[in-house]
């Protein structure tokens, strides 16, 4: 494995769980870290997040992970589920790194 | 009327399906709760009028089917993808039957439609009533001699109707007629499993056929971890020693299909389980089975050896497409006046 990508591994998986973190600790999500699968969806039957947990998810990206979605439309879509968030974590993360 | 037109008008107006590859089962009895409890892998906190969607599986962990599981009065509905009648049947009769419960098959007797699309609540109020439009996620009522429930494997809205069998080409003919306004169009099951492969719902005749448990395929969320079911040894199992694969999603420069190798730097790290055309993002999107360090989406280092030649391939976390359902509110638009409007591309960046 290259060294680069096993940077970008570790770096991944690091940011996965910080937000299982959250989830269970901010979010009251009732599971253990290794039960909470990256492509599982927040809302609906997958973890039966609610419009009120959006808000609250909102909030912990901004205040944890400064991290702010740019508009509601692609918002919804970027909330989708466990691997979306740390996507946009890791894209937000690049941009700051880029500009530092 | 080809796949792509199929999926088009369930990703953009409404489509309508017929569901004979669900088995639908009626299970009752003083001792329904407690046999299904011990059953269906998720926990069974389900009211009157409330669906779960949840598994069956095998002793050994191995899924078995794919199910939606409704609480109608002291009555239980089981919809599922997956075993034949028969398969079904004997399943329910080692497990259920051994623990009180009385199941009946409604499959000959009664018949299931699905309405799914960005606009599948304004076909189904045209025929219910405008009150339907408010119908929650994951629960069901009873209209005159049949049952509605809001569920589906689309991304998009999505209807459920079961119907007695004698009454489904009148009521076929009639949601055709009622919704030509609406440009519905009538999807099949291809159509379905695209936009299920889209999405990122499980597919139990596709990557369901390998012999997994739900903690490969990423279901944990459907699967409890405060009780015991059929499996649940193997799972907790699985679990505890981490899995050594996992099911991530795949997007690929060319064709790729079910069974190719997929290698990094010419060594095997998995195979492809389910794989298609998006006629919606017009790229081939797959499901690996990959090795777990390698099992993260966002890594672009992958090469299928597809029967066409090596084909590159990079995970991406589903779903694929920015579903036009998350947009769409019965409460502001209607399908007559979408053009009004201006929706984000179905396409994620």
């Amino acid at each position: 494995m290259s060294t680069n990508l096993h940077e970008q591994i570790q770096q991944r998986l690091a940011v996965l769980e910080e937000v299982r973190t959250m989830l269970i600790e901010r979010l009251r999500v009732a599971r253990d870290s290794d039960e909470i699968d990256p492509d599982t969806p927040l809302f609906g039957s997958g973890l039966g997040l609610d419009s009120i947990d959006a808000v609250e998810l909102l909030v912990c990206l901004t205040a944890d992970f400064g991290t702010k979605l740019p508009d509601d439309a692609t918002g919804r879509a970027e909330m989708r589920s466990v691997n979306s968030l740390v996507d946009i974590i890791l894209a937000a993360r690049e941009t700051a790194n880029g500009r530092a | 009327m080809g796949v792509p037109e199929e999926v088009a008008a369930i990703r953009q107006s409404a489509a309508l399906s017929r569901m004979d590859h669900v088995r639908c089962v009626c299970v009752r009895g003083e001792r329904a709760y407690e046999a299904l409890d011990g059953v269906v892998t998720s926990d069974l906190r389900v009211r009157d009028g409330q669906m779960i969607h949840s598994l069956l599986l095998e002793d050994d962990g191995r899924i078995v089917a794919d199910i939606h599981l409704g609480r109608d009065g002291e009555e239980f509905l089981i919809f599922s993808e997956g075993p034949d009648s028969v398969e079904l049947q004997d399943y329910l009769h080692r497990h259920l039957g051994a623990a009180g419960a009385e199941f009946e098959d409604w499959s000959q007797a009664r018949a299931l439609l699905m309405i799914n699309g960005p606009y599948a609540w304004e076909l189904l109020a045209l025929l219910l009533g405008g009150d339907v439009v408010g119908l929650p996620y994951l629960t069901l009522f009873h209209f005159d001699d049949g049952i509605c429930f809001r569920a589906g494997k689309t991304g998009e809205y999505g209807y459920g109707i079961l119907i007695p069998r004698e009454n489904l080409e009148s009521l076929w003919m009639r949601l055709l007629e009622m919704g030509r306004a609406l440009d519905v169009t009538v999807a099949g099951l291809d159509a379905l499993d695209q936009c299920a492969l889209e999405n990122w719902y499980f597919n139990i005749r596709r990557e369901g056929r390998e012999p997994v448990t739900p903690v490969e395929v990423q279901l944990q969320w459907r699967v409890s971890n405060r009780k015991s079911y059929v499996g649940s040894e193997c799972v907790a199992r699985r679990r505890q020693e981490g899995p050594r694969q996992r099911i991530t999603c795949l997007v690929t420069e060319g064709p790729i299909a079910v069974g190719d190798a997929i290698e990094i730097d010419g060594s095997p790290v998995g195979w492809v389980v389910n794989a298609g055309h998006s006629s919606t993002l017009d790229r081939w999107v797959s499901l690996g089975l990959l090795d777990i360090r390698w099992a993260h989406s966002g890594l672009d280092v992958f090469r299928v050896r597809a029967a066409g030649g090596e084909v590159g391939a990079r995970t991406m976390s589903p779903p694929l497409v920015n579903n036009r359902s998350l947009h769409v509110s019965p409460q502001i638009h209607s399908y007559a006046t979408r053009h009004e409007f201006t929706f984000p591309p179905l396409r994620r960046p």
